[in-house]
């Protein structure tokens, strides 16, 4: 009994479970009309009924999502490799990079749509924008922080540049890369939903819409879950491969988790 | 939920020191209007009528707020945060369904604007011209709800044309992009907008033409309120039904009003365009002896009767006169 009280996946779901009576609960109390927030229970019906068609319209929204994250990473680290090395490249793009985080993607989404048309490319990148941000400064971070000790040390031993990188500096980033790219997966779903409110014919973003104009709060709602849970799902699996990666690192050890 | 308390709390508080301070001032009392939108040509007369003081004659102190979508304004009225709304009936049928205590206490759009257009340059003027074509249009919104049945009404098939989805916002970009060659919109909002970007007229065809009428914009209130204050509410249709009236004959006016209260409306042009294409919109054959706001039995039936086969109603809705009532009006 211990054992599944203290399993690693049943405390969310315990916690989901509480949040769910909770929710019915408060609506109960407070008689809240469905047409201001749905019952649970009428969430979960529209869940069930319409799973085929949820399950279906979540594809388009996870290769946005996904295709947002990967464009994130790959042009993301370099930016900050370049910006960690070099105080010039540091002065000139660091501002712009906040300035350009400043603006909200909503405003400027529905000019992709008018450039790159009704496709998937532009929410791939209202997905990229909201998620390369993160990736940056983590990335930043990550190979500032690294020891001066051990590069003079390698330098001294008389390791190339190469040798340095990848024995070195990016092992020593990779547990702050890895904390952007969480952030990042998180929030390219969410810059996913939003090109698809701005213009698209299918996806989660577009069932919110649809749902929304019907008055179909439990539709609504339901969409929302299944949002949620491929931002859990992505988060998962990028949460395993950082495992593969960075055994090593304390927030990977069994001793530094069982003393949380 | 708490906070929502705390804020109504604060909110009434507000309004009842309002009401108090200028009740011993003036006997008026402060009452709001949610419109459904930010303030477009359609508006327009509420500030002729703010503006002539039909609405400080019936001690009302009129106090226009601009809205965000038909659904939140209802939810606003249905809540007690406001008492009156301007949106879209349609949409407050279905909320009402919902349990929403709301009711339309006038109905100011009863003919449909509803219509799919494009730039005259395309050369599409009946339905069959939508053949082969790009149509662009909101997801769920109450055109692309009833856009089935202009189909079947004008023997067009699903799949005769292609379809791209957007906000209101894609729509117009798509047509003025050229990346569609029609939208659904309202005949008196989307081809000026159309118009004012390209610099070239547009062609509009409208639903109503083959057979397709269904009611729009109204004024709705709290089922509460028609029962605690039925005077205030008859006090406000009367204003609003002179303001209406008025309007209609001197559209230039109305537009200078709301210009004058905000003078970020729009262009005075084109708002004075689009409200007399509006006005017409107010009667049906059924109703054009009436006063404004005076909606037809009939009319209403029809439209619930659509909203019924097409718009997403659900069967245990009941009677349409459960959602709107005539005895408020002059």
């Amino acid at each position: 009994m211990k054992s599944i009280l203290t399993s690693q996946w049943l405390r969310p779901v315990l916690l989901i479970i509480m949040i769910l009576i909770g929710w019915d609960l408060l609506i109960r109390i407070f008689k809240v009309p469905p047409y201001l927030i749905p019952t649970p229970l009428s969430v979960v019906g529209q869940l069930w009924n319409e799973w085929p068609m949820l399950v279906k319209e979540s594809a388009p929204t996870t290769w946005a999502t996904l295709g947002g994250f990967a464009l994130s990473v790959l042009i993301g680290v370099p930016i900050a490799m370049l910006i960690s090395y070099s105080k010039l490249v540091e002065s000139f793009v660091y501002p712009l990079l906040v300035f350009s985080q400043s603006i909200p993607k909503i405003a400027v989404a529905p000019l992709f749509v008018v450039w790159f048309g009704f496709g998937i490319i532009p929410k791939i990148i209202v997905a990229f924008l909201l998620g390369v941000f993160p990736v940056v400064v983590s990335t930043v971070m990550g190979f500032k922080s690294v020891e001066q000790d051990m590069v003079d040390l390698a330098r001294s031993m008389g390791s190339t540049r190469m040798q340095m990188f990848f024995k070195i500096n990016l092992p020593q980033a990779l547990p702050a890369i890895f904390a952007g790219m969480k952030v990042s997966i998180t929030l390219a779903v969410v810059g996913a939903v939003v090109g698809e409110f701005v213009g698209s014919n299918s996806g989660i973003g577009y069932v919110l819409q649809k749902a929304n104009g019907n008055f179909d709060l439990p539709l609504m709602f339901a969409a929302l879950v299944v949002l949620s849970m491929i931002g859990v799902i992505l988060f998962a699996l990028l949460d395993v491969i950082e495992r593969l990666m960075i055994p090593w690192h304390a927030s990977q050890r069994n001793d530094f988790q069982s003393v949380v | 939920m708490k906070r929502r308390s705390i804020a109504l709390s604060v909110i009434s508080f507000l309004a009842i020191s309002l009401f108090c301070s200028s009740a011993v001032a003036q006997q008026k009392e402060k009452i709001s209007l949610m419109l459904n939108w930010y303030l477009y040509s359609e508006h327009a007369p509420f500030f002729l009528g703010k503006e002539k003081g039909y609405f400080e004659a019936e001690g009302i102190d009129l106090d226009i707020q601009e809205g965000r979508g038909s659904g939140p304004t209802i939810q606003a009225v249905a809540a007690k945060s406001v008492p009156f709304g301007y949106a879209d009936v349609s949409t407050m049928i279905k909320v009402a369904s919902k349990g929403a205590p709301v009711k339309a206490v006038g109905v100011a759009l009863q003919k449909s604007p509803m219509s799919v257009m494009g730039l005259s340059e395309k050369n599409i003027k009946k339905p069959e011209d939508i053949k082969g074509k790009t149509v662009a249009m909101t997801p769920g919104d109450s055109m692309s709800q009833i856009w089935p049945l202009f189909l079947k009404k004008t023997g067009l098939k699903e799949g005769d044309y292609k379809v791209v989805s957007g906000d209101g916002q894609t729509k117009l970009n798509a047509v003025i992009n050229g990346q569609a060659d029609l939208l659904l919109g309202y005949l008196m909002d989307q081809n000026i907008k159309i118009q004012d970007a390209t610099k070239k007229p547009v062609t509009v065809i409208p639903f109503a033409d083959y057979g397709i009428n269904m009611v729009v914009s109204g004024i709705i209130a709290h089922k509460d309120m028609l029962k605690d204050k039925p005077d205030l509410v008859k006090k406000f249709m009367r204003a609003a039904t002179r303001s209406f009236e008025d309007a209609t004959k001197n559209p230039e006016a109305a537009v200078d009003a709301m210009l004058k209260a905000n003078a970020k409306a729009g262009q005075r042009d084109s708002l004075i365009v689009g409200l007399k294409l509006t006005t017409p919109l107010y009667h049906t054959s059924e109703t054009e002896k009436l006063r404004p706001f005076r909606v037809s039995p009939k009319d209403m039936k029809e439209s619930f009767e659509m909203l019924l086969e097409y718009g997403g109603l659900e069967k245990t809705a009941g009677k349409v006169e459960d959602y709107y009532t005539n005895e408020f009006l002059p």
